[in-house]
């Protein structure tokens, strides 16, 4: 082998050790938001509106 | 895929089909959502001075709404049913933004306040029906823990008119021990809420045992006065024993009138107490003259001598939106 070809060789795997370490740490750290996004459906359960001209009994 | 909630200072990591510590913000499918948009738990007419906000629009009625959720966990919490409570165990009323605004105007409510909770946790509810009650002439008010990263608050800042914060002490340790939460993002949001324009009160619950002594309620004026002004309105609040702190007495009318002159001694210009009724706690004098210029007997005003803000004696103009 000549030293050309063990040079483009020992790039070729440096390269291919570098991305698979970008996709991992990529995959491994989450995904950041701030704003979230609505989902339709309330888990609870939902009822009409009522009450509404009555002061509040929370505190606030 | 884990996810990471950058919107308040917890900054949580989800795994998914789990939701943050507000309960609220769940990963579903490696992306964020929020299960409270449009769902709120309770909505009522308030007065204004219930929330509280006494240099806002005095007198006036505010349509008030919270959803289920927060982002501390306060030991004392007075809300602690709704605070506490996770969506699925929980009943929710069905309004959108563009209802909740119907409903502001059908009652003649001037303004809007997101509050109970944490209007925080229900950020983008919070944010998108500010934005529309802004373009139909409804105001905006908060009452929040201030508990939220600096780029989410600034831009909810953008469309808020007012705004009751709690700064629940004056050290990082009470804010750990007591609310599971930390000081400094606390306060840089009230210097942020002071420095956006907002007309901004700022609340103090006072505590006996926890925050009670005269040193820390001295060091919380002066922090006040130092960082947001000296015309910023400080509410002593009176604690009653809930949830978790049923052991601890009510706080006594003699330690909120210690806290309140200890306030007033430190030169702010607006000191009340609440959550008990007092003789001049809950008034409004000149700061200039001395003159009372509001009277208040729980939330109804007795009498408003203010001239277009100003005081009717001196002339001086009182910190605070009138009309």
């Amino acid at each position: 082998m000549t030293r050309r070809k063990f040079i483009q060789k020992l790039v070729k795997a440096g390269s291919v050790v570098v991305l698979g370490v970008c996709w991992v740490s990529r995959k491994a750290s989450p995904r950041k938001f701030v704003r979230a996004i609505r989902i339709k459906r309330y888990p609870g359960s939902v009822e009409t509106l009522r009450d509404i001209h009555k002061q509040g009994k929370w505190s606030g | 895929m884990i996810v990471q909630c950058e919107l308040c200072p917890k900054e949580c990591l989800i795994k998914p089909g789990q939701s943050g510590e507000c309960r609220v913000r769940i990963n579903i499918d490696g992306v964020l959502r929020t299960v409270v948009y449009g769902y709120p738990c309770s909505i009522h007419i308030d007065p204004i001075e219930k929330k509280p906000l006494f240099h806002f629009l005095p007198g006036s009625k505010i349509l008030s709404l919270a959803t289920v959720g927060c982002n501390l966990h306060c030991r004392n919490c007075q809300n602690w049913e709704i605070s506490q409570a996770n969506p699925e165990d929980s009943r929710a009323m069905l309004c959108p933004p563009k209802k909740l605004v119907e409903l502001t105007k059908h009652y003649g409510c001037p303004s809007l306040a997101y509050t109970y909770t944490d209007p925080i946790i229900f950020y983008e509810y919070t944010y998108d029906t500010a934005k529309l009650a802004r373009s139909a002439n409804i105001r905006n008010a908060l009452v929040t823990a201030g508990y939220i990263n600096e780029q989410p608050w600034k831009q909810l800042l953008e469309y808020v008119d007012a705004a009751n914060i709690d700064l629940k002490g004056i050290t990082d340790d009470f804010y750990r021990r007591v609310c599971l939460g930390t000081l400094k993002p606390v306060q840089e949001a009230l210097v942020l809420a002071r420095e956006s324009g907002i007309l901004l009160e700022v609340t103090n619950l006072i505590i006996p045992t926890l925050n009670d002594k005269p040193e820390q309620i001295r060091e919380l004026a002066r922090w006040v006065k130092a960082n947001l002004g000296r015309e910023t309105p400080l509410h002593f609040s009176r604690f009653f024993p809930r949830y978790k702190m049923r052991h601890l007495p009510p706080t006594s009318l003699k330690t909120l009138d210690m806290a309140r002159e200890i306030a007033i001694d430190e030169g702010l210009d607006y000191v009340y107490i609440g959550n008990i009724l007092s003789k001049a706690g809950e008034n409004t004098y000149c700061p200039g003259c001395k003159n009372l210029l509001i009277e208040r007997k729980g939330y109804t005003i007795l009498q408003n001598r203010l001239k277009r803000g100003c005081c009717p004696a001196c002339g001086k103009e009182i910190y605070g939106v009138w009309q």
